[in-house]
C-alpha cells in the first residue's frame, strides 16, 4: 500500500468538508498450526487486508473499511461515509471533538534474532508434538484424555496517515503457542489447564520460554493438585497470588475500568461501563500504598507492543493506580478532549475493518523488593494460588472471581501441599486494599483482549509480582 | 453478484487444480452498516464492504487452509503455491477425510429482506424508531447497536459441487437506563420487523423500570428464571460443546457422554436448526457442500448427536451433520423447543428465587466437567412466594452445567429470536426456570 493514496483518500475526504480525516492501511498475516494428541490436524495461513477510514463530518464520526484497495473504490467508500453521515448529523447530541494533540510521524519494527522461515515447517511440527510427549510422559497416577495445541506465527503491518499531519509505519511479529490439556483420575475426576506462550519477535522466542522445562513442571504439580489437593481452610487466612492471577486481576480491575471511554459510557451496551467516574482520577483511594499498577505499551519484546498508536500519538508508559490512588486514565483523542487533558496514546485496532478503540497494551503490577521466601515466612496459615482457569468481572469491573488451579497451602512459612479450586471472591476496592506485601519476581502472560462491536481481539501482555492478601476469606467451587 | 462470485471461485479452483488431490474456495461477501448510539446520541456510524476467500487444499491426505481478504486472484495464486510448499514435510491429518461427494441441496428460497436493503441507506430512521421506543418508557439513558447487512457466499468444490447464497440481516440491541437500574433486550434475524425493532427497546426499560427496591440476598441455592438473553448465551455454550471437534480437543463436557445419555431433565430439546430461516445464520448447504438439515442435539433430555463435518464423522465412525466448518463443526442457528410455560406462571412457581435478564463473561474452570460461573448485569428480581419483592444488585451464577440441564424445571412456550454481544450464534429462545442453581457474591 502506498503512503500516496492515502494521503491522495484523506486530501479527498477532506476537499468534501471532512474535519478530521485518518486513512490507515493494516495487514494481518497468520501462520498456524493445530495439533491434537500431538498428531497434526492442519496447516493455515490467513491474509488479511485493506484500509479503514475514519471521519469527522458535522459532527458525525464514521468508520468504513473495505478490501478493495484501488483509488476509485477508497474514493467511494469517502463519499458513502459523507452522505450517511450527512443523513444522521440530526440525532447527534454530542459533536465529536478530539484533542489538541501534536500527532506524530514516526515508525517502528521489531526484529526477530531467528526469523519464522529460520526453522523448517516440519521441525516446528516435531516441537509442538514432542509437548504432547511431555506431557504424557510427566504424569504417574491419572490419564490424559486429550492435548490440544494452536502454534501461531502473526506479522502486523500498519500504514497511518491522518489530516493533522500524523504519519505512522509500524511492524510487529508476534509468537503465540496455546496448549490445552485434561488430566483425568477415576476418582479425583478432572483437571484442565491452558498454558499459553506470546510475545512478539521470532522463534528465538521458543529458546527463552524453556517450553519443555515449564510444561513438565507445571504438569506435574497439577497431577499433584489432583490426586492429593485438599479444599481450602475455611476461616479468612492470608493468601498469596502468584504473577498469573495477579495479571489477571489487573487486567480486569485496574485496566478495564481504567478505560476513559468506559468511564464516559461509550461501551455501556457491550463491555460494560466502569466504578470509575470522572472525579475520581487523581485522588479516589482503591487500595492499600502497595499498589501501583502501569500500562505500558512500549515495552520491548511485550505481547501489547507499540510505539504510535493508531491516532499517531507517541506511546508511553502511564501510571492507572499509584500507591492505591485512581490516577490516569487511559485515553484517545475524543475522550482526552472531553476530559481536558491530552491523549496518552491508547488507541488500536485489532485489523482494517476494525475501529481503533482505547485498548490496554502490557498492563502489570509493580513489583516491590521482596524475595518470594520473605513474603510468605510469616504466614502461619495461608494459600498461595499460582495459577487459575475459571475468572469473571462484572460489567463495573467491581465484583470480581478467580478460581485457582496450581494452589498450595502455606504452614508456618512454607508451602505443604496442595489446595483444590479454591475461590477468590471479592470487590476491587476489598480485593486491593488487602494488599499487604508485594516481591519482586515481575513476570508477564499472554492474552487477547475483547472490546467493542464488532468485536475485536487484541494481544495484551499482563502480570507482576506475587502479592499477599491479608485475611481473605476463600470459597470453594460446588 | 452470484455469478459473479461463483466465476470467481471457479477460476481459482481451475487455476489451483493441477497441484492439489482435493480442493474447495469459498468466498464470503459482506456489505454491512451499522450505528453505534451512546447516551441517546450516535456515535459512530461504521460500515463495511469486503470479500474473503478460503482455500481448502488436500495433497496425500495432507491438509492446508489458506484464508484471505485480498480477490486478486495472481496474489491468491502465489499464496497457495507459497503453502502448497509444505505438503511434502508435513505428515497427513490425524483427521482427513475425503470431500464427501455432492449431493442436491434443496435451497431455502429468498433469503433477502427489501427493506432492510433499504434500510441500509438510511439506518438513521431505524435508529430513531429504536431510541424513542425506550425513551418513551420514560428511561434516561440508551446505549446499543442497530447493524444491517447482506451477506453471500460462494462455494465451488474439486468434485463438482457449486453453491451459492445471499441473505440479508438485521441485528440490534438496546441497554437503558433509569435511575440506579437497567434493563437490556436484544433482536435479530433475516429480516426486518419494526414491531420486534421497537419490543426490543420496550422490553429493555421495562426491565430498567422494575424499580422496587434493591434487596441485598445472601449467596446459595435459589430457583432462578433466565431470561432468553441468558438461556441464549449459556445455550450458545452447551451447542459448542457438542461439536464433535471440541469433543476431541478436551472443550466438552460430553467428552465422557455417549449418544442416548441423560444429559438434562425432559423438559429440554436443544437443534441446531439451519432451515429456519427466520434466523441470520440459515443455510442450505455447509463449507463442504452437504446441505443442511436441522437436528435435534439433545432430545427431551437425551444427547442425540454431535455436530460433524466429514472429518469428525469418519472419526466417530457416522456421517456428517451438515455443519462443516472445514476443521471444526459448528452450529449455524441455535433453537430451544417451547415448553408450556409463561413468566408469569414461573414467578409464581418460585418461592425463594431469582429473574435474571441478562448476563456476560461466562467462564469455565474445567470445560469436561462443565464447572462454570456467569455475572449477572442490568435487572435482577428477587422473588419471594410467587412475587416480584425487590430488585438484587449484580450477582454470580457459579454451577456445573451438567447440574443446570438437569434442574430445568420450566420452560417458556414463547421464543424470542435473540443475537447480541454475548449471544453470536443467531438463536430462538424462551424463558427458562432452573431449580437450585447456586449463587455468589464476593466475600467483602
Amino acid at each position: 500500500m502506498s503512503e500516496d493514496l492515502l494521503n491522495y483518500v484523506v486530501d479527498y475526504s477532506r476537499s468534501l468538508g471532512v474535519k478530521y480525516s485518518e486513512a490507515r492501511y493494516q495487514l494481518d498475516k497468520y501462520f498456524t498450526i493445530i495439533l491434537r494428541n500431538g498428531k497434526l490436524v492442519t496447516l493455515g495461513t490467513s491474509i488479511n487486508d485493506g484500509v479503514g477510514i475514519r471521519l469527522v463530518y458535522d459532527n458525525v464520526l464514521t468508520f468504513s473499511a473495505t478490501n478493495k484497495l484501488g483509488r476509485d473504490e477508497l474514493v467511494g467508500i469517502v463519499r458513502d461515509a459523507v452522505s450517511r453521515a450527512r443523513a444522521t448529523t440530526h440525532l447527534v447530541k454530542t459533536p465529536t471533538r478530539f484533542s489538541d494533540d501534536v500527532v506524530s510521524r514516526g515508525s517502528y519494527e521489531v526484529i526477530p534474532t531467528k526469523d519464522f522461515n529460520s526453522l523448517d515447517i516440519s521441525e516446528k511440527v516435531k516441537l509442538l508434538a514432542e509437548l504432547h510427549e511431555v506431557i504424557v510422559s510427566s504424569v504417574k497416577e491419572v490419564k490424559v484424555p486429550t492435548t490440544y495445541c494452536e502454534y501461531v506465527e502473526h506479522i502486523q503491518e500498519k500504514l497511518i496517515v491522518n489530516s493533522d499531519g500524523g504519519f505512522v509505519r509500524g511492524r510487529v511479529p508476534r509468537l503465540l503457542i496455546i496448549l490445552n490439556l485434561v488430566l483425568h483420575h477415576p476418582q479425583k475426576g478432572s483437571i484442565q489447564r491452558i498454558i499459553e506462550f506470546g510475545a512478539s519477535g521470532g522463534l528465538e522466542l521458543i529458546d527463552e520460554w524453556d517450553l519443555f522445562k515449564v510444561v513438565e513442571e507445571e504438569v506435574k504439580n497439577l497431577e499433584k493438585s489432583l490426586v492429593e489437593g485438599v479444599e481450602p481452610p475455611k476461616e479468612p487466612v492470608d493468601v498469596v497470588l502468584g504473577p498469573e492471577v495477579v495479571g489477571i486481576i489487573v487486567h480486569e480491575s485496574a485496566g478495564h475500568p481504567m478505560e476513559a471511554d468506559r468511564i464516559l459510557g461509550r461501551e455501556s451496551a457491550q463491555a460494560g461501563e466502569s466504578y470509575v467516574k470522572p472525579e475520581y482520577v487523581g485522588s479516589y483511594r482503591i487500595g492499600s500504598e502497595y499498589v501501583t499498577v502501569v500500562e505500558d505499551p512500549t515495552i520491548p519484546r511485550s505481547y501489547g507492543y507499540y510505539e504510535y498508536d493508531d491516532e499517531c500519538i507517541k506511546a508511553r508508559p502511564r501510571y492507572l493506580y499509584k500507591e492505591g490512588i485512581i490516577y490516569e486514565p487511559l485515553h484517545n483523542r475524543q475522550t482526552a478532549y472531553v476530559f481536558g487533558t491530552r491523549s496518552n496514546g491508547s488507541s488500536r485496532a485489532m485489523d482494517y475493518a476494525s475501529e481503533p478503540l482505547i485498548r490496554m497494551s502490557n498492563t502489570y503490577f509493580k513489583p516491590g523488593d521482596m524475595e518470594f521466601e520473605e513474603l510468605i515466612e510469616d504466614i502461619g496459615l495461608g494459600v498461595y494460588i499460582k495459577s487459575y482457569m475459571e475468572w469473571n468481572i462484572d460489567d463495573i469491573r467491581w465484583n470480581q472471581r478467580y478460581v485457582g488451579l496450581e494452589s498450595y497451602l502455606i504452614v508456618n512459612g512454607e508451602l505443604r501441599g496442595y489446595v483444590r479450586n479454591p475461590v477468590l471472591e471479592l470487590t476491587t476496592a476489598g480485593l486491593y486494599s488487602k494488599v499487604v506485601g508485594v516481591d519482586k519476581n515481575l513476570r508477564f502472560y499472554p492474552g487477547t483482549c475483547g472490546k467493542g462491536d464488532p468485536p475485536q481481539g487484541v494481544p495484551v501482555w499482563f502480570g507482576g509480582p506475587n502479592i499477599r492478601l491479608s485475611k481473605v476469606r476463600l470459597g470453594v467451587t460446588v | 453478484m452470484s455469478s459473479e462470485l461463483l466465476d470467481t471461485a471457479g477460476t481459482l479452483l481451475r487455476k489451483l487444480r493441477s497441484s492439489y488431490d482435493e480442493l474447495a474456495v469459498m468466498i464470503n461477501g459482506i456489505d454491512s452498516v451499522m450505528v453505534k448510539i451512546v447516551n441517546n446520541n450516535v456515535a459512530l456510524k461504521y460500515s463495511r464492504k469486503s470479500y474473503n476467500v478460503g482455500l481448502y487444499l488436500v495433497k496425500g491426505r495432507k491438509v492446508l487452509i489458506l484464508e484471505s481478504s485480498t480477490s486478486d486472484l495472481n496474489q491468491l495464486s502465489r499464496a497457495a503455491d507459497d503453502i502448497s510448499k509444505y505438503v511434502h514435510i508435513i505428515e497427513e491429518s490425524e483427521l482427513y477425510a475425503p470431500l464427501p461427494e455432492p449431493r442436491q441441496v434443496k435451497p431455502l428460497g429468498n433469503l433477502v429482506d427489501g427493506n432492510v436493503v433499504k434500510y441500509m441507506g438510511e439506518p438513521a430512521k431505524l435508529c430513531e424508531v429504536l431510541i424513542n421506543s425506550a425513551v418513551n418508557e420514560g428511561v434516561e439513558r440508551v446505549s446499543g447497536i442497530l447493524s444491517l447487512g447482506v451477506r453471500s457466499k460462494a462455494l465451488v468444490s474439486s468434485n463438482g459441487f457449486e453453491g451459492f447464497e445471499v441473505g440479508s440481516e438485521v441485528s440490534t440491541y438496546l441497554r437503558v437506563f433509569k435511575g440506579d437500574y437497567s434493563g437490556h433486550w436484544a433482536y435479530g434475524s433475516r429480516f426486518l420487523d419494526l414491531k420486534s425493532i421497537e419490543d426490543v427497546g420496550r422490553t429493555a426499560a421495562q426491565y430498567a423500570s422494575y424499580a422496587k427496591g434493591f434487596i441485598d440476598i445472601p449467596p446459595g441455592r435459589y430457583d432462578v428464571i433466565l431470561s432468553p438473553l441468558v438461556v441464549g448465551n449459556l445455550m450458545e455454550l452447551v451447542v459448542s460443546m457438542t461439536s464433535a471437534f471440541n469433543v476431541l480437543a478436551g472443550f466438552s463436557m460430553f467428552i465422557s457422554k455417549s449418544l442416548g445419555d441423560v444429559v438434562a431433565t425432559d423438559k429440554l430439546t436443544l437443534a441446531d436448526v439451519p432451515r429456519d430461516i427466520e434466523l441470520s445464520g440459515s443455510t442450505s448447504f455447509d463449507d463442504e457442500g452437504v446441505e443442511t438439515y436441522n437436528k435435534e442435539l439433545i432430545s427431551r433430555g437425551s444427547l442425540k448427536t454431535l455436530l460433524h463435518n466429514s472429518k469428525t464423522a469418519r472419526k466417530f465412525n457416522t456421517v456428517s451433520t451438515g455443519n462443516a466448518g472445514w476443521i471444526t463443526p459448528r452450529p449455524w442457528n441455535i433453537a430451544v423447543a417451547p415448553g408450556d410455560s409463561d413468566v408469569d406462571e414461573m414467578v409464581r412457581e418460585v418461592r425463594n428465587g431469582l429473574l435474571i435478564s441478562n448476563n456476560w463473561y461466562t467462564r469455565l474452570q474445567n470445560y469436561v466437567e462443565g464447572a462454570f460461573s456467569t455475572v449477572s448485569r442490568d435487572a435482577v428480581l428477587v422473588i419471594r412466594d410467587g412475587e416480584v419483592v425487590g430488585n438484587a444488585r449484580r450477582v454470580r451464577i457459579a454451577d456445573n452445567l451438567s447440574r443446570l440441564l438437569s434442574n430445568i424445571w420450566l420452560v417458556g412456550r414463547k421464543c424470542y429470536l435473540i443475537k447480541w454481544w454475548e449471544v453470536e450464534v443467531p438463536s430462538k429462545v424462551p424463558y427458562i426456570l432452573v431449580k437450585d442453581l447456586n449463587i455468589t457474591k464476593p466475600f467483602e
